[in-house]
Parts: C-alpha cells; sequence; structure tokens
C-alpha cells in the first residue's frame, strides 16, 4: 500500500489537472520528492533554497496539520497527505 | 472573577442625547461580542422596513472583547446596519487603530440614532462625548478629514469617517479609518444619510478584561505560536498581493465581468510585479503582520498615485472587469477609492457591468459623456470612480450599484448585474469554486467573499474535509465556513490571522477576556456562529428577502465558464436547486429558506418564530 498526497488546485494546473498521486515515502519530506522527481516542475514551489517548505505551503496528513517541523514528520502506507496553501485570501 | 459585559455607547442625533449603558449578561453569553451583537441590536432596534437611508436607520459600530489587548490581530471592528444597497442585514469589517480605541474607551459598542440637521462629528472621550460641526471637513477626502480631526484632538484620536461618496449618498460608500475600509453594503452612505462626517476617539491605552493573569498567558502563548506560523510568514511577506497569481493560475480569476476565468497575460499582473512599486507597509493594531502593502507610482500618466492597496480585491477590481493589465491605474483606482470612500468590490464591478453594456450598445457615448468603455482601456475606469464618487455624469446612475442602474437601464441589461441579493460579487469566480460560489449564494449580506471564505476550494485546505472545487454538493462545507466565520467576528480575530495555528486559544482568550467560561467549548462557539447567522436570516426574511434571492446570477448559472487556458473550461453551475434543498435541510430551514420553529428553538431565538411566521 502506498501514500497518497493530494495535489492543491494552483499545482494540479502546473502537472495537467493530476488531483493526486501514490508515492512510497517513509516521511512527508520523502513523498514530496518522490513526487518532485516525477514532477520537477513542481520542486521549486514544495522547496525553498535551504530544502524547507516556502513560507506559503503547510502540510496535513490524515487531515491533521503537519506543523512543526512537516518534512520530518513519518507516515504510513495508507496515509493521505493534503499540501494546502496557506490561506491568502483578500 | 467580575463578567466584563461591554459597554454601549447610545448617541441620538435628533435630540444630541447620549447615553452609556452595559451589555446584559444574557446577551454577552448568547452572542459574545462585535458581529454577534451587531446582529442582536440591529435585530432588536430596526423596525421591519425601516429606509435604510433614513432616520430610523441606525450605524452600529463594534469592537470586539479582545481588541486593543497584547493578542494579536484582534483589533479589527465591525460595522452593522441596514445596507442602502440591498436592504438587507449588512456587515463590513474595518481594520486599523479604531477598534482598539474604541475599547480604550471602555466601549464596545457605539450605537447611532437620529440624523443631525448640519454635517457633523461625534468626539468621544473615556468621559464624554460631544456631536461637533463638520463645517470645516464636509465635502473633504478621507485623508483630510482624518488629519483634521488629528489636528483638532491630538495624536490620541483614531478616527472613523466617510469621504465625498458617503456625503453624496452614493449607495456603496464605506467606512475609513486611516486608509483601511469597511467597504461592502454601502455603511458610509448610512452615515452620509445622517450628516454624520465621522466618529473620532481620543484615549489613551487602558484594558478591560475580566481575567487579566490568565489572559496575558494566554496572548503570550498565541505570539509565540503566531510567529513561528508559516502562514503568518508568508502574510507578512506579501499580504494578499499576490492570489491573483493563484486565481488565474486556476481559472478563477473574473475577467470581462465574470465572462472568462482568467486574465490573458495575467503575468503582467502577479505580486512579484506590483511588489516592484512597493514602498512600505502599514498594518492593524497588535499585528505584527502588517500587511497593508503601500504602493507608489513612479512614472507615466499615473505618477504619483500612492496607496495603501490595491489587496487582491482591489487589485482585480480595477483589472479583472475591465480586461486590463494596468498595475498603476489599479494602484491610482484604489488610492481614489480610499479617498472618496467608495467600495472598491461594488465600483470594480459596476464599472465592468458598465462596460459589457457599452460593448453590447447597451449605452453609447452619449450615455458616457463622451468615454468609450473598450475593454483594456484604463483610462474611462479611472475617469468612471471620480464620476461615481462625485455622482457626475453617469456616475450618478453607476453610484446606484448594477441593480438599480438596470432597472433605470432596462433592455435585458439585469443580466450583466453580477451581484447577489444586490451586493456585486468579488474577486473569485464561482463556477470554478463553488463552495465559495455557494457561500456569496446564501452570505446575509449577498455576494461576500470573506462570509465563509471556501480556503477548501482555493487553496487544497483540507478542513473540515477535503473538497472537489467543482462539486456542487458541499452544503456542509459552506454552512462550516459561515459559522466558523460568524464566531470569529465575535473576536474580532482578522480572517487571515485565524489559520495562523493558535485557533485553539480563541475561546480561551473570549473567556478570559469577558469572564464567561462557556466560550471555551468550541462546539459552543460553532452554536454562536449558527445563531447568529440564523438571527440574520431572520432580519432579511422580516425584509423580504427569501428562497428566491439566494441565487446566483442568471449567466452564472446558465453560461459555461470559458477561461481561455487553465483547467475548468466549461464548468458551469447549474444546480442551484439542488445545493439550496441541501443546504437549508442541514441548517434546519424549510424549503423556502425559513427557519424553522424546531430550529429557533434549539438556538433560544424563540422570540423570532412571531416574526417570520408565514415567510
Amino acid at each position: 500500500m502506498t501514500v497518497e498526497i493530494n495535489i492543491p488546485p494552483v499545482f494540479q494546473a502546473m502537472v495537467k489537472g493530476v488531483h493526486r498521486i501514490d508515492v512510497n515515502g517513509g516521511t512527508v519530506g520523502e513523498c514530496l520528492n518522490e513526487m518532485a522527481a516525477k514532477y520537477p516542475q513542481l520542486k521549486a514551489k514544495l522547496f525553498n533554497k535551504r530544502g524547507k517548505l516556502p513560507h506559503g505551503i503547510s502540510i496535513y496528513i490524515n487531515g491533521e496539520n503537519a506543523f512543526p517541523k512537516p518534512l520530518s514528520k513519518p507516515v504510513r502506507p495508507g496515509d493521505k497527505i493534503y499540501i494546502s496553501h496557506i490561506v491568502l485570501g483578500g | 472573577m467580575k463578567v466584563n459585559t461591554g459597554k454601549i455607547l447610545r448617541i441620538n442625533l435628533s435630540t444630541g442625547k447620549v447615553s452609556r449603558e452595559s451589555v446584559p449578561e444574557s446577551t454577552a453569553a448568547e452572542f459574545i461580542g462585535a458581529r454577534g451583537y451587531g446582529v442582536k441590536y440591529l435585530y432588536d432596534e430596526i423596525a421591519p422596513g425601516t429606509d435604510p437611508l433614513g432616520e430610523k436607520n441606525k450605524v452600529i459600530m463594534l469592537a470586539g472583547p479582545l481588541a486593543g489587548t497584547m493578542a494579536q490581530a484582534v483589533s479589527r471592528w465591525i460595522v452593522c446596519t441596514r445596507s442602502p444597497l440591498t436592504g438587507a442585514f449588512a456587515r463590513s469589517v474595518c481594520g486599523a487603530d479604531f477598534g482598539a480605541w474604541m475599547r480604550f474607551a471602555d466601549l464596545e459598542i457605539i450605537i447611532i440614532e437620529g440624523k443631525v440637521d448640519k454635517p457633523s462629528y461625534i468626539h468621544i472621550t473615556p468621559d464624554g462625548c460631544k456631536i461637533l460641526s463638520a463645517k470645516e471637513i464636509w465635502g473633504k477626502d478621507t485623508r483630510e478629514t482624518q488629519a483634521w480631526l488629528n489636528s483638532q484632538h491630538g495624536k490620541d484620536t483614531r478616527t472613523a469617517c466617510i469621504g465625498p461618496a458617503g456625503e453624496n449618498l452614493v449607495k456603496y460608500a464605506a467606512i475609513v479609518s486611516d486608509r483601511r475600509t469597511a467597504g461592502r453594503c454601502g455603511t458610509g452612505t448610512v452615515m452620509g444619510s445622517k450628516n454624520l462626517k465621522a466618529v473620532a476617539i481620543t484615549a489613551t491605552r487602558v484594558l478591560h478584561l475580566a481575567d487579566p493573569d490568565a489572559y496575558n498567558t494566554l496572548a503570550k502563548e498565541q505570539v509565540k505560536i503566531m510567529g513561528k506560523d508559516g502562514g503568518f510568514l508568508n502574510h507578512k511577506e506579501w499580504g494578499t498581493t499576490s492570489t491573483q497569481d493563484i486565481t488565474n493560475a486556476i481559472g478563477i480569476y473574473p475577467v470581462r465581468n465574470f465572462r472568462y476565468g482568467q486574465k490573458v497575460g495575467w503575468q503582467k499582473l502577479v505580486g512579484a510585479e506590483y511588489r516592484k512599486l512597493r514602498v512600505g507597509k502599514m498594518g492593524c493594531y497588535s499585528c505584527p503582520a502588517r500587511c497593508g502593502m503601500i504602493h507608489t507610482v513612479t512614472s507615466g500618466m499615473y505618477k504619483g498615485a500612492h496607496s495603501e492597496g490595491p489587496e487582491y480585491e482591489s487589485i482585480w477590481a480595477f483589472t479583472g472587469p475591465i480586461d486590463s493589465d494596468n498595475i498603476e491605474a489599479s494602484i491610482r483606482a484604489d488610492q481614489l477609492c480610499d479617498d472618496y470612500g467608495l467600495d472598491t468590490i461594488t465600483t470594480g464591478s459596476t464599472i465592468g457591468f458598465a462596460y459589457e453594456l457599452y460593448e453590447k450598445g447597451l449605452i453609447n457615448k452619449s450615455d458616457t459623456g463622451g468615454l468609450e468603455l473598450i475593454y483594456g482601456k484604463h483610462e474611462p475606469m479611472v475617469a468612471l470612480v471620480e464620476k461615481i464618487a462625485m455622482r457626475d455624469g453617469i456616475g450618478d446612475l453607476l453610484a446606484e450599484g448594477t441593480v438599480r442602474a438596470a432597472e433605470k437601464i432596462g433592455k435585458g441589461s439585469d443580466f450583466y448585474t453580477m451581484q447577489v441579493k444586490g451586493l456585486e460579487m468579488p474577486a473569485y469566480e464561482p463556477r470554478g469554486a463553488k463552495s465559495q460560489g455557494y457561500n456569496y449564494a446564501t452570505a446575509s449580506v449577498g455576494a461576500n467573499h470573506c462570509y465563509g471564505y471556501a480556503a477548501q476550494d482555493i487553496f487544497g485546505a483540507p478542513f473540515p474535509h477535503p473538497t472537489d472545487r467543482f462539486d456542487e454538493g458541499n452544503a456542509d462545507i459552506v454552512i462550516f465556513n459561515q459559522d466558523d466565520t460568524a464566531a470569529n467576528e465575535c473576536g474580532v480575530v482578522c480572517a487571515f490571522a485565524a489559520r495562523w495555528g493558535w485557533s485553539q486559544l480563541y475561546g480561551k482568550l473570549l473567556a478570559a477576556a469577558r469572564g464567561i467560561d462557556l466560550y471555551k467549548d468550541d462546539a459552543y462557539l460553532a452554536q454562536v456562529g449558527d445563531r447568529m447567522f440564523n438571527l440574520e436570516r431572520a432580519f432579511n426574511l422580516r425584509e423580504g428577502f427569501g428562497r428566491k434571492d439566494d441565487y446566483l446570477p442568471k449567466r452564472i448559472r446558465t453560461e459555461p465558464l470559458h477561461t481561455r487556458e487553465a483547467e475548468g473550461e466549461g464548468q458551469m453551475v447549474s444546480h442551484s436547486d439542488e445545493f439550496l434543498d441541501k443546504y437549508y435541510s442541514l441548517r434546519g430551514w424549510t424549503k423556502q429558506g425559513v427557519p424553522t420553529d424546531k430550529k429557533l428553538k434549539e438556538l433560544g431565538l424563540d422570540a423570532v418564530i412571531k416574526d417570520i411566521k408565514g415567510k
């Protein structure tokens, strides 16, 4: 069983409408790296120059906010990761 | 611990009578504060059928129990009245310092009644209140007005005022405080109808908390959490000046009067382009985000234009509706709206409506005074802002909002009014974010993006559960967002800051401020939100609103959304009835959108039952 990553609307527009993908990482960071390897256009959106999440992105695991240190949070097969832009609104 | 329910200052402009009252403890328990108090007092004190611009309408200004304290991003304030634009319940939220200053004067509610014969302003101190002549500032813009008031009353003064648009009774005039506005629904128009130019408060910092020690401990925790939150850090850097990057990318940036969902060449409008003209920042009381980005135009025909903003909605209002990518023009139009005291959203949307009528031949150059309203041309848009504020030429017609303008123009022009309940739609395309769209449809005030912002559809937020943004079935999400917003506006928590990781402390902060432990229970807060929303609904039902007023504009229900580039092509909202049936059922309302007796009793609103019988 794999980990499911749910892709937010703005990133869907960058990957031809794909809404979710399955990956095999043991942590959020490993999962996102696998996604970035498959969709290199997302890499700069998921990681800043220091390899951390940019400020505008938050991660949820099975609906729970993964803050703090989201990239090192462990995930198990069957878990669902949600990437969300932190509400900008206006 | 002594319960602190908040104080009311009641000012009757007709008689000159001023009184101070305390909010009853039962009202504090059931409605918490700010917007909660606003709907409670407006419902109880405004008779059905009251003329919004008549002497009997009231302007109610409200600060929350957390305002002016060391807790951050909780000092915004609210205005409630009956809207002259829509005839419905009006609530408009404003930032800057005025909410904190209300609390320093030991006030949570200012109720302004009646009408004064000559232009006047109200000056409030902790010990008194005077109605003074506004002869020197009537006709002045909002910057000049505030500068004059500060010169009269000193640096410890904060003001809420109207500009010429409010004096001229433009139906969507705003109340302006510093450079922030209570923009929507025409709250400034109601002030203008009372010959009231401004409310000024002179006070110094005093706290009125039931349990100061507990409160300060909680506030310190809030500050610590918020400072590390990614949302806070992002907001500090950008405010909302980059939201258009996302809404264009996903095809929900309304263009040409909601015909398209994406601006061709939108890359010229991205946040990074606005940043090139950024010269500073400003913010609300006790909020380190300072999200108001100040821009100055340094060259070209708008050289010298200077504005705190535009933020996302105003960026859209002066680009999307007229299909322009001119950033400088948007800054100039935003400045004019703030100076004249206009709601940028309805102003921009109304101008977009006029451009489409011009395109369709329903109005022509003789109607516009020679202006050619051709998509992409920004000069006529800037000219129209001034004409609307001064009711000059076609501006007199557009100053009425799109619904009344269409009634006068006829010829089928009502199809092009992009509004719900008479309030023009903001900068999110309903067909590409359907929970957001149905929030527009069902919000008490009309089409307002902040009444139940659907972060689930727009940004992929997975709470309380994830959504497909094209799914029309998320009535539960719309209700969750609306009730959650209502509860937060008892605070008054900034809508952005509410998501910055400290929401578990909100109820505890309220409880320590008021001395009412009920607030510590999140389920109780949700019920208060539900109670407020139902009372607002009852207010609207009394005024003749109902299911017929809960539909999105006909274009949104009948025309596919063309995004031109992004995903979402052909998405259409077409099942409003199915959604409304589900929404009403979950709300505990009848098929006509009327709260059932059972629902009202559950919420302790028994007294309302007789008011809406037979609706």
